[in-house]
């Protein structure tokens, strides 16, 4: 067994660590100076641009439309780098997974768009009475005519209160067992949103009101009642970036712990000399590798072509928790200066939170993976059994 | 225009850099290798003059085996080839000893211009460019902030304490970069895939005619007599100014013998 990076992979991350260090740690002390949930659209634009210039560009997407199609392996290393900066950044050329299942006609006015960062949509699927039961969604969408009619609410939607169009899950048939259908819905169509504040400042989710909105056939992605499947084929398959997410975070907050308990002195010596504190430091390290090989092994089992459920089920439990204890344990180790908003931690201490809880909670993940294994779908170990 | 960039692999200066206890030289297997930040700018300056004037930029290396990570990361920047000069005979080399290797591979493998960074984050002597100058006996054209060719002269713009010199001479010559000439390109994705296939050639000291007897930490003419950790920093002294403040600040460096 080798646990190490091919060459190729270690350049692009290097490539991508090198981005990091020169164009966003710098600009991280006004960022959070600024309070600002994001950096300004023409400021993230420009990164991208420039970034797009070495290739940066459409890291998942097809290379039909000007994307990489990176391995998920590759991928997870970049959004590790990424994550070690508070700055919020992405590179650019993605769009929503599902939209590559739309229409010609679609693409042209969706997907294309939005890989230009031209529209920027978002993803809705939890209600008010409907998140980890999805299934119970009610919005509705009713057909008049050659037309659809939806009404109903979506509630924590991620970009909800800035999209210019939304892919809505809506129940068109409340009496079939694949009853849902997804709809493109521009947001001049009708549909309101207000925000929702949050403990953290990431993903500002809003709630989407729809109110005898009406959009014609042609809106309707994929086909008539395949809403969850389309959802969930496409979904799942970004998750694992969300582990790689979690391992960059905790990774740059341990760094912050080990460069403070060397420079922090009280009582006439470092505070890293007290054993408190190496024991913070020697946990937060050993979790942070664990979770390092679960979310590159759920990657790497995307790119294999397995069914990779069950170990993108675990990176997630896993990592979503380990940050918030690392950057816990961080944010202890710095005290007071831990608390204070000079330092990206208590900002993180926050965000992370609800890393939990979106793309299904740890209780959906446990509920994942205990299902498998007492039905016998997966096999203790896996392929290393 | 064949123009050859002389690049080095140096330990992470975010990494804890140490000495070996045996020989005192670098312990280059404790730190993570990088590609000296200097090494970039010549890097970069080396391919715009290329865009601009054709050729073709070589990459040379003198370091253990592991630099092959450095030439691959400036073959990715979009170099065209490298040499990696590699020999256990060389470990512990000083500069002169190294301006001595590396002036010999060279001759061998020509060179109309040779780009170099000022200085390199682990030695810092920044006297190789000037070394090689004179053993190659072409002029040296030294921290440069703008180069430019018409023909086969070429100009640098020289930084100095007090502004800029215009430095002009004639090809084939030395110059050294300073961080100010440009801004170091991302290795592509394209040049990442594409530097795999590039041509490195692997040099001993026999193949450049390297005489052993003039390398390694045996011969070389400078020598680390010893070393210790820096202590930690002591408390400063405060001056408190109560009308005297200049001449108790003036008292203290003249006791520190500053001035
Ligand atoms: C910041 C943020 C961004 C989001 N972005 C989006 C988005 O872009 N699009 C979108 O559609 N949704 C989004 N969501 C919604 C998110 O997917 C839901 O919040 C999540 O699925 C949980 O649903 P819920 O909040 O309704 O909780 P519930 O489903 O009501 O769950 C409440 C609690 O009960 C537990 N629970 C539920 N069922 C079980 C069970 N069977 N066994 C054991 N425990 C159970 C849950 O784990 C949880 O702890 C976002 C949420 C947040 C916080």
């Amino acid at each position: 067994m080798d646990f190490q990076l091919t060459d190729e992979q270690r350049d692009i991350r290097d490539t991508a660590r090198a981005f990091v260090t020169r164009e966003l740690l710098p600009l991280e002390e006004d960022f959070l100076r600024s309070g600002a949930a994001r950096l300004p659209r023409e400021q993230e634009r420009s990164l991208q641009a420039k970034a797009r210039k070495f290739g940066f560009w459409g890291m998942s997407a097809p290379e039909r439309y000007g994307g990489m199609a990176l391995p998920a392996l590759t991928q997870s290393l970049i959004h590790i780098e990424v994550a070690r900066t508070c700055v919020p950044f992405r590179f650019g050329g993605e769009a929503d997974n599902i939209l590559y299942g739309a229409d010609a006609a679609q693409q042209e006015e969706y997907l294309l768009p939005t890989i230009e960062g031209r529209r920027l949509g978002c993803f809705a699927l939890t209600e008010p009475g409907a998140g980890s039961d999805a299934a119970a969604i009610r919005t509705s969408a009713r057909r008049d005519g050659a037309d659809w009619v939806i009404n109903g609410q979506k509630t924590f939607i991620s970009n909800g209160d800035d999209a210019d169009y939304a892919i809505v899950i809506a129940v068109t048939d409340r009496d079939a067992r694949h009853g849902s259908t997804a709809f493109l819905v521009d947001r001049d169509a009708g549909w309101t949103s207000t925000p929702i504040p949050t403990m953290g400042s990431w993903h500002q989710p809003a709630t989407l009101f729809f109110d005898q909105v009406r959009v014609p056939a042609g809106k309707v992605l994929g086909d008539v009642g395949a809403g969850f499947d389309l959802a969930k084929r496409w979904i799942g398959k970004g998750r694992h970036v969300i582990s790689a997410h979690c391992v960059g975070i905790a990774e740059r907050c341990l760094r912050m712990a080990v460069d403070y308990a060397n420079l922090r002195e009280t009582f006439g010596r470092k505070i890293g000399a007290n054993q408190a504190v190496q024991w913070m430091i020697a946990d937060s390290e050993t979790e942070l590798e664990a979770a390092r090989w679960l979310a590159l092994r759920a990657a790497w089992d995307v790119d294999r072509g397995a069914d990779a459920r069950h170990s993108v089920a675990m990176a997630k439990l896993f990592c979503c928790q380990m940050v918030g204890r690392v950057v816990d344990r961080a944010l202890q180790i710095h005290g007071g200066m831990g608390y204070s908003k000079e330092l990206p931690l208590e900002g993180w201490y926050r965000a992370v939170r609800a890393m939990r809880i979106f793309e299904g909670t740890d209780e959906i993940q446990r509920l994942i993976l205990s299902r498998d294994l007492l039905r016998g779908f997966t096999r203790i170990g896996g392929h290393l059994a | 225009m064949n123009i050859v960039v002389c690049v080095k692999q140096v330990p992470d200066t975010a990494t804890e850099r140490k000495l070996r206890s045996d020989d005192k030289t670098l312990d280059r297997d404790a730190a993570d290798g990088v590609i000296n930040e200097l090494c970039e700018y010549a890097v970069e300056e080396a391919l715009r003059l290329k865009e601009a004037h054709g050729g073709e930029v070589t990459v040379l290396t003198m370091g253990p085996d592991k630099a092959t990570d450095t030439i691959r990361k400036a073959l990715a920047m979009g170099a065209d080839k490298a040499v990696h000069l590699v020999d256990p005979a060389l470990h512990g080399s000083d500069a002169l000893s190294t301006s001595y290797a590396l002036a010999q591979t060279l001759k061998k493998i020509g060179f109309d211009l040779v780009i170099l960074g000022s200085e390199s984050t682990d030695a810092r002597t920044g006297m190789l460019a000037a070394m090689l100058a004179e053993r190659l006996g072409t002029p040296q054209l030294t921290l440069a902030n703008k180069v430019e060719i018409s023909g086969a002269g070429i100009t640098v713009q020289r930084v100095t304490d007090y502004g800029f010199d215009k430095v002009e001479a004639s090809l084939p010559a030395i110059v050294s970069v300073v961080e100010k000439i440009n801004e170091p390109r991302y290795p592509s994705f394209k040049g990442i895939m594409a530097a795999k296939k590039k041509q490195v050639q692997t040099f001993g000291i026999a193949d450049a005619e390297i005489d052993a007897a003039q390398v390694g930490v045996a011969n070389a003419w400078s020598e680390v007599a010893d070393f210790a950790v820096a202590p930690p920093r002591a408390a400063g002294t405060v001056v408190k100014d109560e009308g005297d403040g200049g001449v108790k600040t003036a008292d203290y460096l003249a006791s520190k013998k500053f001035i």
